[in-house]
Formats: structure tokens, C-alpha cells, sequence
């Protein structure tokens, strides 16, 4: 099958790793950017995104991917994505304007038969008000996961496709480039993919918050999260794959974003948002989870007192810092502390800290600390040996949220650690 | 939460401290001075805040380089009726009315944590105000009285209950416990004392009161330690302290069983390095000082 040549307008995040699963599953793919030092370095190969298999699968599918400053270059595309970044502002609303100046930068270039669907999230309303033809409209639900992107775009649960009317057959090149990913197609109208996406988040925001709160609450009573959750993952009405990995509260931006926009959309319209309202204040709560135990522990008050900080990315496998749990830690210890950081692909500045001390790898980080905190579960901390851990370190707490190092060798190594969900005192 | 005015400790010119012969009006006054720290401490017979004259007396007096920390109340235990809530408001009036012609640099109000209604946990800055009665209420509106200060620098600073030896108020707590101990041998408890609550030594809220004050901070801070602890276990603490251990003994409860615990990151965020003394090391050093004192 002859798939369309399809255009992805904005080489962000999204749009790269999109385009790069396209090209994968046979497209010709036509990729622009306004930015023409990014396409010089795309031409090169050289990547502004850190993705698992991503360098690999763009090199591979090279000779079908074309990198462009020119919108001309879109012409001969069959559809063209829009997939530029919303930036989000401090209470999470959405900043919708790069959308409307994409669409007006390309929408000129694009031949008549285009279709143009908008692969960035917008609120409910926002497609239906894009002044075009609705058969040649679609707004399709991007699910991008930080660290999994490629995965996820090459291979999606399913696709999510808003259109004016679900009962209007999809555009025929579109459909032909969608069924090249072998799942369901779920066509709706353009406001429900819109709440669906918001839908999806707020769902995930739920079961992560219900973890949260079930996972301090065994910090008090001697009980262990992590020895409930495989019993509730085998409960089919909450499922294996559900987020119960309690964590450091929401960030990346995205979910806030999705919070913040339920909130606005039941204060316009009158409904309830109560339980959103508790999320948020659950996330903010649990983001100074490891604060409140360096200050128990007593070390934010000693002279001279070393700490040493593994990750400052909001999670793993990506060089995004947006709202990271990491940082708002760094922001509130005291400024006459010592602090040694590493992170595979962040780098540590004074603007972090005025006493953070950059490392290049995680044992020189942690040589005479008083204390290490991993902020970040990279999967390189896991392969850490506590022994070598402990023999480098000055003391031996160990503020390990997510559990990636195991409790006995821990112990046994003379290390105290505290873990999420797990009773510390 | 609060925010810093000075990046490290700089002492005010002068600290005019309204309401200096309470319990912890007192204290602080002495640790300042101790510090070397210009303190004019007033009392009501200096300046008796129920009375229109003390408007013209505290307008000459405040000086705009000045902190001035408001104590000045009718206490709980001398009243929580309209009738002290009144007085309590016509006090805070005439302050406001002094700060509006002659505004000091900054300006601390002392309020209390029954501005947040009993059964929200955990408290934090971010809490919703809503007393649950007259005397939560009057502080409440005492501090929006404070807040309209345009020209001053304002924090609110809201305890939970404070205690120590020099305490004259016989609030359900750790001082009427103790005192209890002394006096009966015997602590009397409300149910079997299942009610948990944030109990701060005289000290530290010294100590916390003295850096908003040095950094000249500004915005609301609830002073409590993070850590609630149950009257019945309170009551083991404070017996433990006698050699004759006096009894504890329970009561047929008469009200439901409420919780208060505080989420204190807010005060480990304005002050990282605060120390709190322990519940342990403080029943046992109020309890020390009680009986060097030989007083309950």
C-alpha cells in the first residue's frame, strides 16, 4: 500500500518523534520548522530531544524524511500535522497563540486537497472555531509519553480522531496513513477528542493522587504500598497497567495544564471541580515529600552539610526540567548548604542552587555527602551498588522516593533510606 | 507563606511589642532584649488599645522605621463571647486607625490556628480561613484588619497552642496537664484522650516570632512543629516527669473526637534551618522550670 506523504509542522517534541514514527511505518515525511538553524541541525542528524531508540529510528527511515524551513515544502502533503508546543504559564492556562500563527504560516502553502489536523492539545471549541473546511479538519489526540515517545507513536493503544461529525467518513488519505498503525480508530466529534484527551490525563492524575494519598497514609500505620499495589493491578477494574507508583506530585507541565482547564471549564460552566482542586493540593503537597524529611532528618541545620542530588529531570529519559520535582527542591534548601548534582543529560547551574557543584557521574556525586536524595528514577541509579554508595558517603541517609535501590542491601550497607509509601520512622 | 524582606538577619531600628505581660509578649520581650534589640514594650496601662486616646498616643509613638508585633487581646480564657470579640475588633481598630496615619515598616500580627476549622487536616498556609467560632473569627478579622495596611509590611503569624511554664492561661494542653500533675496527682482527660494536637514550646515560638522579625518577612506562616501528638500520650509524657507518677484517668466523652496536624513545609521553606525542641524536651524542661519555680 501506497501510504500519503504526510507534513508535520513544528519540530518540537511531538512533532520529531511523530514524524520519525511515521516515516517508520512508510510514510514519506515532509518535516518544517520556522527555525532554520534546528533544520540544519535536524539535516545533520543532530538531535534536540532525548528519546530512547530516537537517533536509531531516524537514522534508519532517513531517505524518507525531508527537513524544511520552507512551508512551500509542504505542497505535495496529502495531510499536514500541526504539532507545535502550548506553553503553559504558572496556573497551567494554555498560551494557544503558537497554534493559530502555525496554521497561518503553512495554511497557504498547503494544495486543496490538504488535510490539516491539529496534533497539539487545544480545549474543547478550539477546532470547531479553526476557520476551514471541517472535511479537511481533524484534530487527532496526541498520547506522547516523555521517555516513550517513540514507542507510544509507533505503536498507540489506539487513535483518537475528532472530526465535525462522527458520522462523516474520514478524509481518505488520512484514514489510509491511520490504519498503517494497526489499531482502533475511534473517530468522535471534535469537542469529545478534545475532553478526551483532558479525559485521559485526568484519569491518570486520579489513580497517581489515589496512590498518593493510600501511600503516605502507610508511611503512618507500618504499612508497605508497594506490597498492595500488585493486588489492586490484579483487579481488573483497576488493571495491570494503572498509575500506582506513587511519586513526588505531578509535573512536566501537561497534566497541570489538563487540571487547570477542567478547573476553568466547571467555573464557566458552573459545574463541579472539587475533586480536581484535591489533586492539585495532593500534588503540591507531596512535591516537598523529600524537604520535610531532610528537615527531619536534621541535616538542613548542620554546618557545613553536604547533600548530593541525583536527576534534576522532572523523569527519567527526558532533558525536561518544566515544574520538576527536583528543582523545587533545590529552590528551597538552604543557600549555605553543599550540594553535589548529577544527571545523565541535565546539567546543574547556580540559578538551581547558589552552592550546587556539578558531577559526571553519580558516585563522584555522592563521595562525602551527608546525604543523597535521588530526585529522578534514571535507570542508570538502579545499577548503583549501596555498598560502593555508602563507602563514598560521609553519612548514610539515602532519601530514595521511588525504591530503586532494595532495602536490605541498603541496610546492610549501613545505609537508612526512605522510600515512598513505606514507614520511615 | 512568607516571604523575606531581608536576606539575612538585619534588626529593625525599634520593635514596638503591644501587649508585653502576656505570656508570650513576655518572653519575646526578653529574648530581644537579650539580643540587644531596641524594644519599647507596651502594655494596657500604657496604652489601653479599648480606649479612643490610644489612637492619637500610638500614632505619635510609631516611628516609620519601626516593627511593631500586636498581642494585645482578650484571651480565651478572660472570654470568647460578642463581648470580647467586640473589644478585641475596637482594639485592632485603633491600631489600624495609628498604622493608617503614621505607618510603620513592618508590622507583625500574632492570630491563632482556630482561624481554620477543626476537622480540615493537615493545615497549612493554603488552608481556607473558616473558624468555626467567635474567637477563630475575631482573629480572622483581625488580621484582615492588619492586611489592609497599604504601606506597611504585614505577616500573620498563627500558632497552634504554645506552652511553657510562665503560661498564666489554663487551656486544655500541656500547662493544665502539668499543672494538673502538680496540684491533683492526677490528670484529668477528655474521653481517654484520643484527640490529637501540634503542642509548640514558648522557645521556639520565641525564636520564630525574632526571625520574622530580623528578616522582616511578610505573608502568613502558621508556627506549629509538624508533629501531633494525642492528650493520652501527652498526659504519659508529663506523669513520667514526677517521681510520685500521678494518675491518669478518663472521662465519659462529651464531644466527638477531632484532630488537628499542621503540614509545616511552608515554615521549613521560609526557615530551613529551624530546629523545633521536641514535645519530649520541652513537657520536660517546662516541667523543670515549674518546679524551680515552685509554682503549677
Amino acid at each position: 500500500m501506497i501510504l500519503p506523504v504526510v507534513g508535520y509542522a513544528g519540530m518540537t517534541h511531538l512533532g520529531i518523534n511523530s514524524a520519525v514514527a511515521a516515516a517508520e511505518r512508510g510514510a514519506r515525511v515532509v518535516c518544517y520548522d520556522h527555525d532554520a538553524k534546528l533544520v540544519a541541525s535536524l539535516n545533520s542528524r543532530v538531535l534536540h530531544v532525548v528519546e530512547p531508540d530516537l537517533p536509531e529510528t531516524l537514522a534508519k527511515n532517513s531517505e524518507r524524511m525531508t527537513f524544511t524551513s520552507q512551508p512551500a515544502t509542504l505542497h505535495d502533503c496529502d495531510l499536514v500535522y500541526i504539532a507545535v508546543d502550548v506553553p503553559t504559564d504558572d496556573s497551567g492556562r494554555s498560551d494557544l497563540t503558537p497554534i493559530t500563527e502555525m496554521i497561518s504560516a503553512v495554511e497557504h502553502a498547503l494544495n486543496d486537497d490538504c488535510v490539516l489536523v491539529i496534533l497539539s492539545q487545544v480545549p474543547p471549541g478550539f477546532t470547531r472555531a479553526i476557520p476551514r473546511d471541517d472535511a479537511q479538519c481533524i484534530y487527532q489526540v496526541e498520547t506522547l509519553v516523555f521517555g516513550q515517545a517513540v514507542e507510544r507513536a509507533l505503536n498507540p493503544e489506539r487513535l483518537i480522531v475528532g472530526c465535525s461529525s462522527p458520522n462523516t467518513p474520514l478524509p481518505p488519505a488520512y484514514k489510509s496513513f491511520l490504519e498503517a498503525f494497526d489499531c482502533p480508530i475511534l473517530p468522535m466529534r471534535y469537542e469529545s477528542a478534545e475532553l478526551c484527551k483532558i479525559s485521559i490525563n485526568a484519569c491518570l492524575v486520579a489513580s497517581v493522587s489515589t496512590a498518593n494519598t493510600l501511600a503516605e497514609i502507610c508511611e503512618k500505620v507500618g504499612a508497605d504500598w508497594s506490597e498492595i499495589t500488585p493486588a489492586l493491578r490484579l483487579d481488573r477494574r483497576i488493571g495491570r497497567f494503572s498509575y500506582l507508583n506513587p511519586g513526588l506530585g505531578i509535573a512536566g507541565g501537561n497534566l497541570e495544564r489538563d487540571l487547570a482547564t477542567i478547573v476553568r471549564l466547571a467555573s464557566e460552566h458552573g459545574t463541579d471541580s472539587g475533586v480536581v482542586r484535591a489533586w492539585v493540593k495532593n500534588s503540591q503537597h507531596r512535591r516537598d515529600w523529600v524537604l520535610n524529611r531532610l528537615h527531619e532528618s536534621g541535616i538542613l541545620s548542620m554546618p557545613d552539610a553536604c547533600i548530593a542530588v541525583l536527576g534534576m529531570a522532572y523523569k527519567e529519559n527526558t532533558a525536561s526540567t518544566k515544574n520538576s520535582p527536583s528543582l523545587a527542591l533545590l529552590g528551597n534548601l538552604p543557600s549555605s548548604l553543599n550540594v553535589r548534582a548529577y544527571d545523565p543529560v541535565v546539567t546543574a547551574i547556580p540559578s538551581y542552587h547558589p552552592g550546587i557543584q556539578h558531577y559526571d557521574s553519580a558516585l563522584e556525586a555522592v563521595r562525602d555527602a551527608g546525604a543523597v536524595v535521588i530526585m529522578t528514577p534514571w535507570p542508570e541509579f538502579r545499577d548503583l551498588v549501596p555498598r560502593d554508595i555508602a563507602d563514598a558517603m560521609s553519612g548514610s541517609l539515602v532519601i530514595d522516593p521511588y525504591a530503586l535501590w532494595d532495602k536490605e542491601p541498603c541496610h546492610a550497607a549501613g545505609l537508612t533510606r526512605m522510600t515512598l509509601g513505606v514507614s520511615y520512622s | 507563606m512568607l516571604e523575606h524582606g531581608n536576606s539575612v538577619e538585619t534588626w529593625p531600628e525599634r520593635v514596638l511589642l503591644l501587649g508585653a505581660n502576656g505570656f508570650i509578649g513576655s518572653a519575646l520581650v526578653a529574648s530581644l532584649v537579650k539580643k540587644g534589640v531596641n524594644v519599647t514594650a507596651l502594655t494596657r496601662q500604657d496604652a489601653d488599645l479599648c480606649e479612643d486616646a490610644s489612637v492619637s498616643f500610638l500614632t505619635e509613638m510609631i516611628s516609620p522605621d519601626d516593627t511593631i508585633i500586636m498581642f494585645a487581646a482578650i484571651t480565651p480564657d478572660k472570654g470568647r463571647g460578642v463581648d470580647a470579640l467586640t473589644k478585641n475588633v475596637v482594639m485592632m481598630s485603633n491600631l489600624a486607625k495609628a498604622i493608617e496615619t503614621s505607618p510603620p515598616a513592618h508590622l507583625i500580627y500574632f492570630s491563632t490556628d482556630a482561624v481554620y476549622p477543626i476537622d480540615e487536616n493537615p493545615v497549612h498556609e493554603g488552608t481556607r480561613t473558616d473558624a468555626d467560632d467567635l474567637y477563630g473569627g475575631m482573629h480572622r478579622i483581625r488580621e484582615l484588619m492588619a492586611q489592609a495596611s497599604n504601606n506597611t509590611d504585614v505577616a500573620i503569624l498563627r500558632p497552634t497552642l504554645i506552652y511553657g511554664a510562665a503560661d498564666t492561661h489554663n487551656s486544655y494542653g500541656p500547662n493544665r496537664l502539668r499543672r494538673m500533675a502538680h496540684q491533683d496527682a492526677k490528670i484529668t482527660l477528655f474521653g481517654e484522650g484520643e484527640e490529637t494536637r501540634d503542642h509548640l514550646y514558648i522557645d521556639d515560638a520565641v525564636e520564630l516570632a525574632s526571625r520574622v522579625i530580623s528578616r522582616r518577612s511578610k505573608g502568613s506562616l502558621n508556627l506549629a512543629t509538624g508533629k501531633s501528638v494525642s492528650y493520652a500520650d501527652l498526659a504519659k509524657l508529663i506523669v513520667a516527669q514526677f517521681e510520685q507518677q500521678p494518675s491518669i484517668e478518663g472521662t465519659p466523652r462529651q464531644n466527638a473526637i477531632t484532630h488537628r496536624h499542621f503540614d509545616i513545609t511552608a515554615l521549613i521553606k521560609a526557615f530551613p534551618d529551624f530546629v523545633f525542641t521536641s514535645i519530649e524536651d520541652g513537657v520536660q524542661k517546662a516541667h523543670q522550670q515549674m518546679m524551680d519555680s515552685g509554682a503549677a
